[in-house]
């Protein structure tokens, strides 16, 4: 369901993508600089940044379909099922996110090391591997975390917003 | 099957009280075709709520399948209406995102049935509502009329007791209306299904065992 909500989801999917490098390239610079200085000003910036996305995600999903939610609960949804469908959107944007920027940055260390590696055969040296470009894992791994946490708050938040929809806005107007 | 007790129901609405149902009482047994008729205003969608769970009257008791629905909690209300009701929506109520079979699967995914016997199931309720070769369609593809018997097939995929519809066919033309009108009385039928309709329309009262007249919140004949 969420793929069908093609224009709402590929501009979440891409804002968190980029979000995500951005914060994991902010720590990456806090380990190599210390933590002084700009590095920690962008990553508690990319962090604020990335709760608000969260949980303007969330609100969205809810706000944009009311409606639908409502209609479910007429039929017979709980509100656990429609937490569960929701909390589905929410990780599921992320998610995809996460894996965008372990591709991307795949495909940068390969495409970067092959050439160097090109380069240094030419000149007759070698070329070291161990050094990979841009983002190394472990500050992924982190903001992956940190994004997980977040996603926790904005689905707290989605669930109270579901358990506010009246299932009789599903209908024509009451007091008729 | 579903009785209605001495319900009453006041909403507020910019300042003033409106007595939405006043000390109504109704008796609807299991196989009836109801039809519940009044002019604008006068509470009959505000007595299909209360009469599904859908909210809560301010007083009086509503009994579904011996059952007093007006005290139960969300949950308990969710599980009814999973089991017990369909709903049929004036404005057909469609997820725009999911195809036809997809809408009608929309009401069993939540159960623990497997998903090639809800796609059956779902198949055979649109086979019965005569829909079956638009279900890879979506909403927006649809017609009017279809998109009401795309409803109607979502409403008895469960195989509901009690079938409850509000102005089904306020949105349709006349062919389309008789369409969807045919189609209740042949659930009706067929599957002894309970049918309540609000509509404004006299016309159609010739499909029902009885109907319920109501004005000022109030039933004044039942014929």
């Amino acid at each position: 369901m969420v793929l069908r909500e093609k224009k709402q989801f590929t501009v979440f999917c891409l804002m968190y993508t980029v979000l995500i490098f951005w914060t994991s390239f902010s720590i990456e610079l806090i380990i190599e600089s210390g933590g002084l200085g700009m590095a920690s000003a962008s990553f508690f910036i990319a962090l604020g940044v990335g709760i608000f996305l969260s949980l303007l995600y969330a609100w969205i999903i809810v706000r944009r379909n009311s409606k639908i939610i409502a209609t479910l609960k007429c039929i017979g949804w709980t509100n656990g099922d429609i937490n569960s469908l929701v909390s589905g959107f929410i990780l599921f944007t992320t998610i995809l996110g996460f894996i965008l920027v372990i591709e991307v940055l795949f495909h940068y260390a390969a495409i970067v090391g092959y050439l160097e590696a090109a380069a240094a055969a030419l000149n007759g040296s070698t070329y070291d591997i161990a050094e990979l470009p841009l983002v190394s894992l472990l500050p992924v791994v982190v903001t992956f975390i940190i994004f997980l946490s977040f996603q926790i708050i904005a689905i707290l938040l989605a669930n109270r917003k579901i358990l506010k929809v009246r299932p009789i806005i599903a209908l024509k107007r009451v007091g008729e | 099957m579903i009785e209605a007790i001495d319900v009453n129901k006041e909403y507020r609405r910019a300042g003033a009280i409106i007595r939405a149902l006043a000390d109504v009482n109704l008796t609807i047994k299991s196989g009836e075709f109801v039809i519940v008729q009044g002019p604008t205003g006068c509470g009959k969608s505000t007595l299909l709520n209360v009469l599904s769970g859908l909210d809560l009257p301010d007083s009086g008791r509503i009994i579904f399948d011996g059952e007093n629905i007006a005290r139960a909690t969300e949950d308990r209300l969710s599980k009814i209406r999973r089991q017990k009701i369909g709903f049929v929506f004036q404005d057909f109520n469609l997820v725009p995102t999911l195809t036809a079979v997809e809408n009608v699967m929309a009401l069993l995914w939540p159960t623990v049935l497997r998903e090639k016997e809800i796609e059956n199931r779902a198949i055979a309720a649109l086979r019965d509502v005569h829909l079956l070769e638009r279900k890879d369609h979506y909403p927006v593809q649809l017609s009017g009329g279809e998109k009401q018997r795309n409803g109607l097939a979502r409403a008895i995929v469960h195989r509901p007791r009690v079938i409850l519809a509000d102005e089904p066919t306020g949105n349709l033309d006349p062919e389309s209306e008789k369409q969807v009108m045919d189609l209740l009385k042949q659930i009706n039928k067929d599957m002894e299904t309970t049918i309540i309709v609000v509509t404004h329309r006299a016309s159609l009262n010739s499909y029902a065992d009885k109907v319920v007249q109501m004005e000022k919140g109030a039933i004044i004949k039942i014929q």
